[in-house]
């Protein structure tokens, strides 16, 4: 559970990144946050991970202060950021395990979760090969391995899709799938509208760093008074500029 | 603390399996013995040499002065027939010196006037300086020998032409130009201890921003303070390595070559004081990886880094450079600048001049308050948002 109450962050002195912004996401269900590239969707998430310091407003993670209590804030996500490094010399399992370390996991349960999110993901055959030389759907399991080793119930995803080839973006969506039917609350960043409309339960439009609109495809169809998405969104957008 | 521990473990692992880079930090390791060693081998071959090897001198007219041969004779130089152009000879530096002796040489000479021999040399041929200097010594010998001779023959004392007496003093001797050298040896141990902890701090680091990895692995429950002493701390066994490595060095070169006989002083390098040293040195370890943290929080990149930390190596290896020249008694005040008063405490020990406790001590303890505040610092720099806000 995720509850976003009036974030902002501004850059320097003018760039308003983010600004008032306030949306809740629910356990069991696939929240995206949709809007064109440059819109705060990433500083969003990274406040909510805990890098980026709001300037003002908050957001709760599982009740959890994202400001005053950021190491409970973090034992309780997984992250899936758009930077995916992973260190080249170490194994798959190496990655995933040191990960899983740092949540403070135990060997018996740290090592039964690696071997389940390894079925899971069909990676065994990679599993302790070092990770120098992965391909770029074989380093996306890893990166999501790893985000989901301490099992937490809230996932934050940065754009999941990004230069994926088709297969991997079906497994990813699968995969999101998945989560949800586990109960989790799930929190997604995307500017692909078709990707956003088939996954999501509920949508909320960020432009110019502010929530435009927010709620269920239906209601945001009513909203608009427009028949497809599409002209939903761009309507609520104001531009077709940065959508995919 | 225990993820300190997770974090020193990954790093260490994960630097021990990049074997360029440690490879690398190897070679800047021996780098200091390798290259004492060899001006030890050319400062001493070229002391002894010119010192005691037997002077060939050719000579030009040598039936001229049959006294003066014989003079020169007794004095070890071999004495040989000239060759035909002398000044082409010289020139060419197929010799360094070419003694004439002028016609009227003979005639000067019985007559008791002053006859006259040329030195042929080329003064810009710094190797031939040694040997030229030798012979216009013997000619200078045999003149006033002479003079004496003549004087006392004359019924005249000899001092009385002696009106002031030179005695050269000269304490730069090649001994003790090649004693300077070993003063040297402080500035590469710290040398080599930065350089062993520099690629495992840029790895750590820069390496980390560059990879994309460094944002996942802060999102995790752990403060940042305890990833910046894990992976300050993942330096040190690397930095200590590479110490070392270089102190078994030089004792392979000290043992390996005749040093006493080449700098006229006794070094010691006994098991004992080569432990002193590691132990004394190992606090520098500790600051090599805390500056190099600071700084690398900096840099983008692992090239970034790579141009700033040999830098930060240089710098407190300087004052070891400086003492070199510029001799420095150990006093309480170079005990307070961290990596100047080991340098001047390592000095006194392989010198084997007694050693304060109370400066071991204080020198210690001054490197680790070093430590500490630049560790704070790393800290500070570390939690700050722009250490992930802006990419490589």
């Amino acid at each position: 559970m995720i509850d976003v109450q009036g974030l902002s962050k501004t850059f320097g002195k003018k760039v308003k990144a983010v600004q008032n912004v306030s949306f809740s996401a629910r356990n069991g269900q696939i929240t995206g946050l949709l809007g064109p590239n440059g819109a705060g969707k990433s500083t969003t998430l990274r406040m909510l991970y805990t890098l980026l310091k709001p300037d003002s407003g908050t957001a709760y993670v599982d009740g959890y202060d994202i400001s005053s209590s950021p190491i409970e804030v973090q034992s309780r996500i997984g992250v899936l950021s758009d930077a995916q490094g992973l260190y080249p010399r170490l194994t798959a399992r190496e990655n995933i395990r040191y990960f899983g370390q740092l949540h403070g996991l135990e060997v018996e349960e740290l090592e039964g979760r690696i071997d389940s999110l390894m079925t899971m993901l069909e990676m065994k055959p990679i599993a302790d090969r070092r990770t120098a030389g992965f391909s770029t759907g074989e380093r996306l399991k890893v990166a999501i391995a790893r985000a989901l080793v301490h099992d937490p119930d809230n996932i934050l995803l940065d754009e999941p899709t990004n230069g994926l080839d088709v297969k991997s973006t079906r497994t990813m969506r699968e995969f999101i799938r998945r989560l949800k039917e586990e109960g989790k609350c799930i929190l997604f960043t995307s500017h692909i509208m078709q990707e956003v409309a088939a996954l999501c339960d509920q949508i909320v439009i960020i432009s110019n760093g502010m929530v435009a609109a927010q709620g269920t495809s239906a209601e945001l169809l009513h909203h608009t008074g427009r028949d497809n998405l599409e002209d939903a969104f761009i309507d609520i957008i104001g531009t077709e500029e940065g959508l995919s | 603390m225990k993820s300190i521990w997770i974090v020193l473990k990954k790093e260490t692992m994960d630097s021990m399996r990049d074997y360029r880079s440690w490879g690398t930090g190897l070679f800047w390791a021996l780098f200091g013995p390798l290259m004492m060693g060899g001006m030890l081998i050319m400062i001493g071959s070229s002391v002894r040499e010119d010192v005691e090897k037997t002077l060939h001198l050719p000579v030009q007219n040598q039936a001229y002065a049959p006294d003066l041969m014989q003079f020169l004779e007794q004095h070890d130089v071999i004495v040989e027939d000239a060759p035909g152009d002398p000044e082409a000879a010289v020139r060419n530096g197929d010799v360094n010196v070419v003694l004439v002796i002028t016609k009227g040489y003979a005639d000067d000479f019985s007559r008791g006037e002053s006859a006259t021999v040329q030195l042929i040399t080329d003064s810009t041929r710094q190797m031939a300086a040694i040997e030229v200097n030798r012979v216009e010594n013997l000619l200078e010998g045999y003149n006033t020998r002479l003079a004496t001779l003549r004087l006392i023959v004359r019924g005249v004392d000899p001092q009385i032409v002696d009106v002031v007496i030179v005695k050269d003093v000269d304490v730069a001797s090649p001994q003790s130009r090649a004693t300077s050298l070993i003063t040297f040896l402080p500035y590469f141990l710290i040398f080599a201890m930065f350089n062993g902890a520099a690629p495992i701090v840029t790895d750590a680091t820069a390496g980390e921003r560059e990879r994309q990895s460094l944002e996942p692995l802060l999102i995790n429950p752990v403060p940042r303070r305890n990833f910046v002493m894990g992976k300050m701390l993942s330096a040190f066994p690397f930095s200590a390595a590479s110490l070392g490595v270089t102190l078994l060095g030089f004792v392979t070169v000290f043992n390996v070559l005749p040093v006493d006989e080449f700098l006229g002083v006794r070094i010691s390098f006994d098991v004992f004081t080569l432990f002193f040293i590691f132990l004394i040195c190992l606090p520098i370890s500790l600051l090599a990886g805390a500056i190099q943290m600071v700084v690398a929080s900096f840099t983008n990149t692992t090239k970034e880094a790579g141009t700033y930390l040999p830098f930060i190596a240089l710098i407190p290896s300087l004052p070891g450079l400086a003492i070199a020249f510029f001799p420095v008694k150990p006093a309480l005040w170079t005990m307070l600048i961290p990596t100047f008063g080991q340098q001047i405490l390592i000095n006194q020990l392989i010198r084997m001049e007694p050693v304060e406790t109370m400066n071991i001590i204080i020198s210690t303890g001054m490197t680790l308050v070093s430590v500490a505040g630049l560790s704070i610092i790393a800290i500070k720099l570390y939690e700050r948002e722009r250490i992930i806000a802006r990419k490589g």
